[in-house]
């Protein structure tokens, strides 16, 4: 066994590292409560706990801090190691080992919770059926072959591509996609050709399409839990003879724009990005009840036709709160609905370790119990053996 | 396998696993969906609402009772089923799938006055909002069968929304015909037509 593994493993194995990390991952929770009322919580849990180095800005400082994934991973395998190092099958410590691997499946369910987990919406109006469910906050660029007259062959590129202006070759897009501009944020206006100030939006931001009628500005970023980010984008279409132009593309705009290249239509949007599902939900029926003489709510209910392709399935299903639909691996909540428009929107939740948090606390219950169930068994076999004393 | 191993492979496994979260570029091919016309998006405001708005739930919004205007679609138009919301509701079909939508709904009193709906239609075309005096000279006015009708058109190139605002004893109807310009532009006489038939009940008065 080299030097270096004994010197690795001492500090992996060492009760001080975990006095360190449950201090740091302490540090971690306070200021990041802090930094909630700026930054808002999806902003907070992406940037505090779903990264290795958090930056906390207080006032003019910027000050680094291990983040979620670099202190829990630690964490983990510390206490895998811990275990792994110390192991010793006996009774007595069973109870130990047992609610030590609870906490090691709680970790790792968190983890995967955080890789894995989809909470998308789904707003269908009456009468109409969707078979995607649409992001909160991620857009996407959506390139949309429509020359097939049923179908739609679509190349989604995410926002973080564009935000990164990755230039994207794709097998089935003739042209690369390069993104030239992009805000995270920006309000659209017509653009008044007539009045040269450059706030105005003097210069054309795009050539083709709706691009040189519109203006852009660019806003700050918001993390208000009301308000959305809504990005802007200039991409520049390149084909195999050179560029067919740039576009503008928002989802403000509200209609795709089109453009024939090389005996093909496309249709070119920036739109919330989309999850499509094997199966579609038409909404029949949207219920709001209020109790009678109030204004007060009494029950949101969405009656919901689910098919899929193939006709396995094809069931009326009735989602009001706290009775959601389970399908696919999918849950789908009533989130809200606007009964007036005949309008519902279903919280679609995809998260396949759901169920392992659930898991971990029985297993740590249950170590605890027979913990201290055996030192009791233990304690008053001690008092029977010495009942003089 | 020997404990140290074990160890090893967690340490050298745990940490990268946290880089699979990354979006990739997606490809796919779907059932083409049925076109719908991008104020189905974005009605009621000029920008477009966050997805999120918690304000939504339950906001009844209470339409026009009373007695209705009676109409003649033409024929080629195909009806739709009337919602809550809308009176009346048609698809008219146009070239290549690009479809329009015509909507009629009506609510009681003015509904904010003819400015602030002829600029809520504007901000469904991502059009900026126009003063009264610039409106006053795109509105087109006629009475007919006792009816006074204000009728607009607003193109912002791409897509175009023919609308006439009908005030009918103490609410008001909106007729609303909005899709891609090129399938207005073969419509429009037909809309026009079409605001011709329609008619009050007896018992109403403008």
């Amino acid at each position: 066994m080299s030097a270096l593994y004994r010197q690795l493993r001492d500090v992996f194995v060492s009760l001080k590292l975990t006095v360190v990390l449950l201090a740091l991952s302490l540090i971690l929770v306070f200021a990041s409560t802090l930094a909630q009322v700026d930054l808002g919580i999806y902003a907070v849990q992406e940037e505090f706990y779903r990264s290795f180095v958090a930056i906390w800005r207080v006032g003019g400082l910027a000050l680094p801090l291990p983040g979620g994934y670099l202190v829990g991973g630690l964490l983990l395998i510390n206490l895998v190691a811990a275990h792994l190092h110390r192991l010793k099958l006996q009774w007595r410590k069973a109870g130990i080992q047992l609610t030590h691997s609870g906490l090691i499946v709680l970790l790792i369910g968190e983890l995967l919770t955080g890789l894995w987990q989809e909470d998308f919406q789904m707003a269908i109006n009456e009468g109409d059926s969707k078979n995607y469910s649409e992001s909160f906050r991620l857009y996407e660029l959506a390139v949309i072959d429509t020359t097939d007259p049923k179908f739609d062959d679509v190349v989604a590129i995410p926002d973080s591509h564009l935000a990164r202006a990755t230039v994207v070759q794709h097998p089935k897009l003739p042209f690369r996609v390069v993104t030239k501009t992009y805000f995270p944020n920006a309000a659209l206006a017509r653009r008044d050709a007539s009045a040269p100030s450059p706030a105005a939006g003097a210069v054309p931001i795009a050539t083709q399409g709706i691009g040189p009628n519109v203006a852009v500005t660019p806003l700050p970023l918001t993390y208000k839990m009301n308000e959305n980010n809504v990005p802007a984008a200039v991409v520049e279409l390149i084909g195999a003879d050179g560029s067919l132009g740039t576009w503008l593309v928002s989802p403000d705009l509200g209609a795709p724009q089109t453009l024939t290249h090389a005996g093909r239509t496309w249709r070119i949007a920036l739109r919330i990005a989309r999850a499509y599902k094997p199966f579609s939900l038409q909404l029949l029926k949207v219920t709001h009840d209020i109790y009678v003489g109030t204004d007060l709510p009494k029950n949101f209910s969405s009656r919901i036709k689910l098919t899929t392709p193939d006709g396995r399935d094809d069931r009326e299903v009735l989602i009001y709160m706290n009775n959601p639909l389970r399908y696919g691996g999918y849950t789908f909540y009533q989130y809200q609905m606007d009964s007036a428009r005949g309008l519902t929107v279903l919280q679609v939740v995809r998260n396949p370790s759901w169920l392992l948090p659930y898991v971990a606390c029985i297993m740590m219950a249950a170590g605890l119990l027979l913990q201290f169930g055996l030192s009791l068994l233990a304690f008053i076999a001690k008092r029977r053996v010495s009942p003089t004393t | 396998m020997s404990s140290h191993r074990c160890f090893f492979a967690l340490v050298s496994l745990a940490l990268p696993v946290a880089g699979c979260r990354e979006r990739q570029v997606a490809s796919y091919r779907v059932l083409r969906e049925k076109e719908l016309p991008p104020a189905s998006v974005a009605a009621g405001a000029p920008s477009s609402p966050a997805p999120n708005t918690p304000a939504m739930s339950g906001n009844a919004v209470s339409t026009a009772n009373g007695p209705g205007l009676t109409w003649t679609a033409p024929t080629h138009w195909k009806p739709i089923a009337a919602s809550a919301m809308r009176k009346g509701s048609y698809a008219v079909a146009g070239i290549g799938g690009a479809d329009a939508d015509l909507s009629i709904t009506a609510f009681p009193g003015d509904v904010g006055g003819e400015l602030a709906n002829l600029n809520r239609w504007r901000g469904q075309l991502s059009l900026a909002p126009a003063s009264a005096a610039e409106l006053a000279a795109t509105i087109t006015r006629f009475e007919q069968g006792g009816l006074k009708f204000a009728v607009v058109d607003f193109d912002n190139g791409q897509q175009r929304l023919l609308g006439a605002i009908v005030p009918v004893s103490g609410s008001t109807w909106f007729f609303k015909l909005l899709g891609p310009a090129a399938t207005l532009a073969k419509e429009k006489s037909a809309f026009l037509e079409f605001l011709q038939t329609v008619k009050a009940p007896s018992s109403a008065t403008p």
